[in-house]
């Protein structure tokens, strides 16, 4: 993983949708759900169309400009929720004039927070995971 | 008949709906029930399901003008199959209902008990396959045929919501949020308290020309403690066990003030929370915050149909104003909180 490194969407089980600036993103096949701050949500949305983190680098919030550490944090994050790949060949995009004029208006540190309360509903296979008195939903605990 | 896998799965849907409409002169009750823009006929045998289909329906005052026939069937159905099971395949529910999907089904599996549920849009017609009369989920008679009418209503723009809601004069409000926010215990306080409902757990929501709430389902839930908490042990005359959750399930008629509204206007989304306070109050939330309130439950309990609920709820919560009501404790002052805010015109 680099700063110069292009992402795309991981899959189209991904889906996302903006609300007053600030995206939720539902990831279909698990039932998990991510909330993303404002600053979150403009750096998703310019990762996930093929704007390299290097370009996001300096760029200004309100609460100060993007560093690469804070963003390399970021892109390890959305690479570890499953919700960004890697995309060897595809070319790198500039950040539009739009988007960073929204990202210099976000007043919240870069954050994406999960929500999976629901999900294991939603992950489990019933078959092998469940506690077998008890029987679906009830999901078998870690031992 | 074999395990069922991910391959045979649309063949064997097929099967099992045209078995049971087949078998269609076997089946000794035959329930219609009118709701909003839809007439669905139940095909089943006498017992449980049939007098929960009997009661657990608020019903509509005009008919259709949409149908769907569904068919509840068992073995003991001269013509109806046992059920098969699953085989060893791993089994997600969104992989299920994607292969469902790519022949134009819908269809849901409870595995305990090889229970299914299979529905072609496209004619309107619906299976709920059993090993027996008896062998449903024990949540089905509290919302019965639920995910058919989730799949029908889906098809047609339209959606079943997990919320609850409250109104007067024909406007109200939507509470959303996870199981024990508040939501119950917020409708039953203004029920209690002269405020309308359409209902709470699964509402019908269209979003033609606005947000309208229709009812469905006429059971409110509420455990011990909320029970009494709301006086409920002392106003209501007789009520029965609890039920598969530990709560006591009773009708909505039974606490309101007046015959239940067709609809209501939705004019804000609201989010309650049990905040520990003695006073109710409400400020704005964010459209994201109330989302992530309204859309996973919702769609977790439904089956199937994820996408589209998850564009839906977006689109609704988009229209909506957003709030988060911080829930006192007594429910007299929580209603008039509620009734305050949507007469002052905020909602």
């Amino acid at each position: 993983m680099g700063h110069s490194d292009v992402y795309t969407v991981a899959s189209s089980d991904i889906v996302f949708e903006s609300f007053d600036g600030e995206a939720v993103v539902l990831d279909l096949s698990n039932g998990k759900y991510f909330g993303f701050s404002d600053s979150g949500s403009r750096i998703w949305e310019a990762l996930s169309s093929g704007v390299p983190p290097v370009q996001l680098i300096g760029a200004a919030t309100r609460v100060g400009e993007v560093t690469a550490s804070e963003i390399g944090r970021f892109v390890a994050q959305l690479l570890e929720f499953g919700l960004l790949a890697l995309a060897a060949d595809a070319p790198a995009q500039m950040p539009s004039e739009t988007l960073l004029a929204d990202l210099a208006r976000a007043g919240d540190p870069l954050h994406v927070e999960i929500h999976d309360d629901l999900a294991d509903l939603i992950l489990v296979d019933p078959i092998h995971e469940v506690e077998e008195p008890v029987g679906w939903p009830a999901v078998k605990q870690a031992t | 008949m074999s395990s069922i896998t991910l391959k045979t799965l649309p063949d064997y849907a097929r099967h099992v709906l045209a078995a049971a409409e087949s078998a269609a002169g076997g089946y000794h009750v035959t329930r219609k029930v009118h709701l909003p823009r839809l007439e669905m006929t139940a095909h089943m045998g006498a017992g449980v399901l049939a007098s929960a289909v009997e009661q657990a329906f608020v019903r509509a005052p005009v008919a259709g003008p949409g149908k769907c026939s569904i068919f509840v069937a068992d073995p003991q159905i001269e013509g109806v199959p046992a059920p098969a099971g699953w085989g060893r395949a791993f089994f997600t529910p969104h992989a299920f209902a994607g292969r469902l999907a790519e022949a134009g089904l819908r269809g849901n599996y409870f595995h305990d008990l090889d229970f299914w549920q299979f529905y072609d849009p496209q004619r309107g017609v619906g299976v709920q396959l059993m090993a027996s009369a008896d062998a449903f989920p024990p949540w089905e008679p509290g919302a019965p045929l639920r995910a058919f009418l989730h799949w029908e209503y889906a098809a047609r723009g339209m959606r079943l919501a997990h919320a609850g809601t409250l109104g007067i004069d024909g406007k109200g409000i939507l509470l959303a949020g996870s199981g024990g926010a508040g939501k119950s215990g917020t409708v039953v306080a203004g029920l209690l308290n002269g405020l309308d409902s359409v209902g709470d757990d699964y509402v019908l929501i269209g979003m033609a020309a606005a947000v309208t709430a229709y009812p469905l389902f006429a059971t409110l839930k509420q455990d011990p403690d909320g029970f009494r908490r709301l006086g409920l042990d002392r106003r209501l005359t007789s009520y029965g066990p609890l039920n598969w959750q530990g709560k006591h399930q009773f009708h909505i008629g039974d606490i309101a003030a007046r015959p239940m509204p067709s609809n209501l206007d939705i004019t804000a989304l609201v989010v309650p929370h049990i905040s520990g306070g003695r006073i109710s109050s409400i400020m704005p939330l964010s459209r994201k915050e109330a989302m992530i309130a309204l859309a996973p439950s919702g769609i977790a309990q439904m089956p199937g149909e994820r996408e589209s609920g998850f564009r839906f709820f977006s689109d609704l919560t988009r229209l909506l104003p957003c709030y988060q009501l911080s829930l006192g404790t007594e429910p007299q002052e929580i209603a008039g909180t509620i009734a305050d805010f949507m007469m002052r015109g905020t909602a």
